[in-house]
């Protein structure tokens, strides 16, 4: 018993300290400096955030690199699936780029009026800076969902930065390097995104699954069964975290899960991302009215200005549809006079063909008759013998005939 | 002369080739996710370590594996020395079988190497929730660990053509 636990001690011993003719350090010593490191990582030491931030503009443009072998794989692969789909996509999306030209002018003009009340109120103004990144790590790891970008610290990226996928949101920077920046997306397990669920105005937070949906926690008591299929979900500014009114997803009806009702079905497909904006924002003090008067006014101006040329953007485009419109009222018309005549001409052929058919019925009941009266005609008519009978062209004599030659009543 | 200097450095960089395929890896962190099946994934470099550090390959120096690990903590994101912490237990999990191993058996390395990669995927999860307060699907962990457990069998038969290529 006490060899065997020798052994164990023995065999523990040596895989711990005993260091091969090859290796430089025992394993004991990489153990230690892993919690070490680990230990530093959990306090957040300055020297291992610079540690890490160096370390991760290397390691992450290596990444990039080393990657593109797989990466080629992955977007011949999607490249194929998606021409399958191909032009049904293409329809699609013309008939949206449509409406969202003629939605695009009424929400400038909504910015616009937005602004002018921000001045109105002495509040400020955040002036916005779309700046265009690139992916450059895109591993989807079951454990943690997020993204690597090529912008950093450098392009005034700061944590919380907000990104987007045209103008829906992805996610928010959790981490900035001098050229690189790590995002969370928001379909993480530890993201969560202070919401408002419209049309109910119904305020809730939207958390991640790991998956490509998001969950709806935190929702007060009763509200949940307010709740129906494909209501928008944007964010709320709750928190200062997320800019408020940025589009998430809809709600999707969820029936795998009864705690559950609703998933929020995100409007970007996160797997397929390639390039994202990163929103920097600066915020801008609207000097008080009294201390610069004039130069409110000039703002105020240039809004007016700018909100005319939207109107006037507007106006011509509701000329140019009602030009459109009048053409077609003109080509339903000539269409509706075609099928008018057509009806006409239709009617006659129904009438003449009627015709024929009561034509036709009249000579088979005469030939009807002719036939009879030759074989019953002598029992049906009035004689010396037959007084019972009629006389001949009579109604009497007719339906005699009609009845093989019997006489009633 | 100049064929016997390319054959000379094609051979040692052959010998260098699991190192280097466990950087690509932790690197790259292929695992096949892009074909968005819901259940699978795998741990590679789990596979490549156990198993090297197993045969006491001499070019996979613990340093090395100790590195990588850093490097993957960087690419996936987690807190630093979680993933060279899991390394370097494999290694120690496997010099200590190495050490009270007379005859190997592939069978009896393939179950030990699950019951290692539980108890680390355990610590992990551990140290994740508990100091750094991470939320984590266990199930994700469960299957990782799963189809890192079953695909073993297959790496090993290609390690060992290459293991018999090197001593050729």
């Amino acid at each position: 018993m006490a060899s065997s636990r020798d052994d164990f001690i023995i065999a523990i011993r040596s895989a711990f300290l005993k260091k091969s003719t090859q290796q430089k350090f025992s394993l004991l010593t990489l153990v230690f400096i892993s919690i070490f490191i680990i230990l530093l990582s959990s306090l957040d030491f300055k020297a291992v955030r610079y540690l890490k931030a160096g370390l991760s503009e290397l390691v992450y443009r290596s990444s990039f690199i080393v990657s593109i072998p797989e990466n080629f794989i992955k977007n011949s692969y999607q490249n194929a699936m998606e021409y399958s789909t191909f032009f049904n996509r293409y329809q699609k999306n013309k008939d949206e780029l449509e409406n969202f030209k003629s939605n695009f002018v009424s929400n400038e003009i909504i910015r616009y009026e937005n602004q002018e009340l921000k001045v109105l109120i002495d509040d400020y103004i955040s002036s916005s800076n779309k700046i265009l990144a690139k992916i450059i790590v895109d591993h989807d790891s079951p454990f943690l969902k997020s993204i690597i970008i090529n912008k950093g610290s450098k392009d005034d990226i700061k944590i919380g930065t907000n990104i987007y996928d045209q103008s829906y949101l992805v996610g928010r920077v959790i981490e900035v390097n001098y050229k690189t920046s790590r995002v969370l997306l928001l379909s993480d397990l530890n993201s969560n995104v202070p919401v408002t669920i419209a049309p109910q105005n119904i305020q809730a937070i939207v958390t991640g699954t790991g998956d490509n949906y998001g969950q709806i926690k935190y929702i007060r008591s009763g509200l949940a069964e307010e709740l129906i299929d494909e209501s928008i979900v944007y964010t709320s500014g709750t928190g200062a975290i997320f800019k408020s009114g940025v589009p998430i997803g809809k709600l999707r009806s969820n029936s795998i899960d009864p705690s559950n009702r609703y998933n929020v079905e995100f409007y970007s497909d996160f797997t397929q991302l390639k390039y994202v904006y990163a929103e920097i924002i600066t915020q801008i003090e609207i000097p008080s009215i009294d201390q610069n008067i004039f130069m409110t006014e000039e703002k105020i101006d240039e809004f007016s200005e700018a909100k005319l040329k939207i109107l006037e953007d507007e106006l011509k485009i509701i000329e140019e549809t009602n030009i459109k419109f009048m053409e077609e009222n003109e080509n339903l018309i000539t269409e509706i006079n075609q099928l008018n005549n057509k009806i006409s001409i239709l009617n006659n052929k129904i009438f003449s063909q009627k015709q024929k058919i009561n034509q036709f019925n009249i000579d088979t009941q005469e030939l009807e008759f002719l036939k009879l009266n030759l074989e019953y005609g002598h029992k049906c008519r009035k004689s010396f013998l037959n007084t019972d009978g009629f006389n001949l062209g009579t109604e009497g004599y007719k339906s005699c005939v009609l009845n093989k030659g019997r006489i009633d009543g | 002369m100049a064929s016997l200097k390319t054959k000379k450095s094609f051979s040692k960089l052959y010998t260098w080739l699991p190192i280097i395929l466990l950087f690509v890896s932790v690197l790259n962190e292929f695992d096949f996710n892009y074909l968005n099946l819901e259940y699978f994934s795998f741990n590679f470099p789990f596979i490549l370590i156990f198993f090297f550090t197993l045969k006491d390959f001499k070019h996979f120096d613990y340093l090395f594996v100790f590195f990588a690990g850093l490097l993957n903590d960087t690419v996936i994101g987690l807190p630093l020395g979680i993933s060279s912490l899991s390394y370097t237990l494999i290694c120690i999990a496997t010099a200590y079988i190495r050490n009270i191993t007379i005859r190997p058996n592939p069978i009896k390395d393939w179950f030990y190497f699950l019951f290692v990669i539980t108890l680390i995927n355990s610590l992990n999860y551990t140290i994740l929730t508990l100091f750094f307060s991470y939320e984590i699907i266990l199930t994700s962990y469960l299957v990782n660990t799963t189809f890192t457990f079953l695909l073993y069998i297959i790496f090993l038969t290609i390690f060992k053509y290459y293991m018999k290529g090197v001593n050729d």
